[in-house]
């Protein structure tokens, strides 16, 4: 009991030691408050947005954006790896696009899309789906092609149609590929949309954050800061819990 | 001389594309801004004559070359300690799995506050997002090290210090690069939103004045030069890697991105 409290103790003090001097270094007028607000301050501001709504409201329009452009990227990207894989014709047509264009950074073409889609939602998804599909069709592109050959020729052997194929030998084999996409595509989602919303809209949590740093209210930014990682830690871990359920015969990686 | 069907379909369909662009923009079918490849190239060399472009591309390079070594640096060092220390390591695991998913630009008011609107702001928050992909790599390299390795050394009466640098490091390499490929293309990314949103050089810049005096051949001559500038720094990282890595590679079938 005691030895299990101090191995929690020292797995976890790093976070209330580091709190606590903040909150010691901005008490004791070491930092100006205005500028570094003590956890404390920025805890009752978080309390208060909470409760009345204002926080709830610009997450909500974060999380909706980075999920529908994720799920889009998700729904085009996995058959478009399968084919790519599968098909000597797709392959050669598109594999330069994503293999040359995976290193470059695409958030320079973030002002044609604003202009094509205009500055609302629209444009923010369109964009976050172009940044979630290179990673997944990246990834699930390599998953799709390092299926061990044994596996499609014995089950050809028994008589297995294309589809069957397809639906019980090569998805399987690949889902543990697709899932290593699918966790490095969703922290880009957030990540993108909360650039984009900083650059240019108002609402959503990257304006939350900029309204609030000119108004030099920074307790209100570290609010939303705290708010966007409890965002990021939970739809990760929703993403673990369903991939444990799916791949239930591998354990992951921790 | 023999060309490759294989070569032909792999420049198919950017050519094609490049082709309708051009051709559609001159008729005027398309959208002004989106203007038209050789307008591009037209205004690529116009900013290049008249300067305009050195000062913003050097301003941008300086910032993420600054930026991304300081926190691949401070990443490995850490990482490193994290992964051999376990003290090191229950003090970093709590912060860096909170931290992680929180986009860095978040802070960048934070940043943008503490170093004002010059270098340093952009240096400091490209450094410190550039930290959590070469720190996770790094500490998870080392723990994933392979012990028989370590016992052999050690069997052998290997001093901790050889064993650090002759097996340790030559077994995190791999790992370690694989970070910091990550790491670098965080840092193009929140170059580019830290340029634009508060700063007064770098190629973002530019890219918003060409928007700003509705000339969308300079926007998207910036827009070529930032692609270009992360394309080749990435080729620059993955060339260093085969040189370091060359006796990894042997008999492997590459299978990174290249």
């Amino acid at each position: 009991m005691i030895a299990t409290a101090i191995k929690l103790i020292g797995r976890w003090y790093s976070i209330p030691l580091l709190l606590l001097v903040w909150q010691v270094a901005v008490d004791s007028g070491l930092v100006q408050s205005r500028l570094l607000p003590s956890p404390s301050q920025v805890w009752s501001v978080l309390v208060t947005e909470l409760a009345n709504g204002r926080l709830v409201y610009h997450a909500a329009v974060t999380l909706c954006r980075a999920l529908i452009g994720f799920t889009l990227a998700v729904l085009v990207g996995i058959p478009f790896a399968a084919a790519m894989a599968r098909s000597a014709l797709w392959r050669n047509l598109f594999e330069p696009i994503f293999f040359l264009g995976y290193p470059v950074p695409k958030i320079a073409l973030f002002p044609v899309f604003t202009y094509i889609f205009g500055i609302g939602s629209p444009s923010k998804i369109a964009f976050t789906f172009i940044e979630c599909l290179y990673p997944i069709v990246v990834t699930c592109f390599f998953g799709f092609r390092g299926i061990q050959t044994r596996l499609v020729w014995t089950a050809a052997n028994f008589g297995a149609s294309r589809a069957v194929i397809l639906g019980r030998v090569i998805l399987p084999a690949a889902l543990p590929n697709i899932f290593a996409g699918l966790r490095l595509a969703l922290p880009v989602a957030i990540i993108v949309v909360v650039i984009t919303e900083m650059i240019g809209d108002s609402i959503g949590l990257g304006y939350y954050i900029t309204i609030w740093s000119t108004r030099f209210s920074f307790a209100n930014v570290y609010a939303a800061i705290f708010v966007i990682g409890v965002c990021g830690f939970l739809l990760d871990q929703t993403l673990l819990l369903v991939r444990r359920h799916v791949i239930y015969w591998q354990r992951e990686v921790p | 001389m023999n060309i490759k069907p294989a070569l032909i379909l792999n420049w198919t369909v950017p050519v094609i594309a490049l082709v309708l662009w051009e051709v559609y923009g001159r008729l005027d079918l398309l959208p002004r801004y989106l203007s038209a490849p050789t307008l591009i190239v037209a205004g690529l060399w116009e900013l290049a004559v008249s300067g305009e472009l050195w000062p913003a591309l050097a301003a941008s390079i300086y910032r993420v070359a600054a930026g991304f070594m300081a926190g691949t640096a401070a990443g490995i060092v850490a990482g490193l300690g994290a992964g051999l220390v376990p003290g090191v390591r229950n003090f970093f695991d709590p912060l860096v799995s909170f931290l992680f998913s929180i986009p860095k630009i978040a802070f960048l008011p934070v940043f943008l506050l503490l170093f004002g609107l010059g270098h340093a702001s952009k240096i400091g928050i490209i450094a410190f997002s550039v930290f959590f992909p070469v720190f996770i790599a790094s500490r998870h390299a080392v723990l994933s090290t392979n012990p028989i390795l370590l016992w052999a050394a050690r069997n052998m009466g290997t001093p901790p210090r050889t064993i650090f640098f002759r097996v340790t490091i030559p077994a995190v390499a791999p790992q370690l690069f694989a970070g910091i490929r990550i790491g670098l293309a965080h840092a193009f990314v929140v170059l580019f939103a830290a340029e634009l949103i508060g700063s007064k050089a770098g190629l973002a810049n530019l890219i918003s004045y060409g928007e700003e005096w509705v000339r969308f051949d300079l926007m998207f001559a910036g827009i070529v030069c930032f692609a270009v500038l992360g394309f080749v720094s990435d080729r620059i990282l993955m060339a260093i890697r085969r040189r370091v890595l060359r006796g990894h590679l042997i008999g492997t079938e590459e299978q990174v991105v290249q």
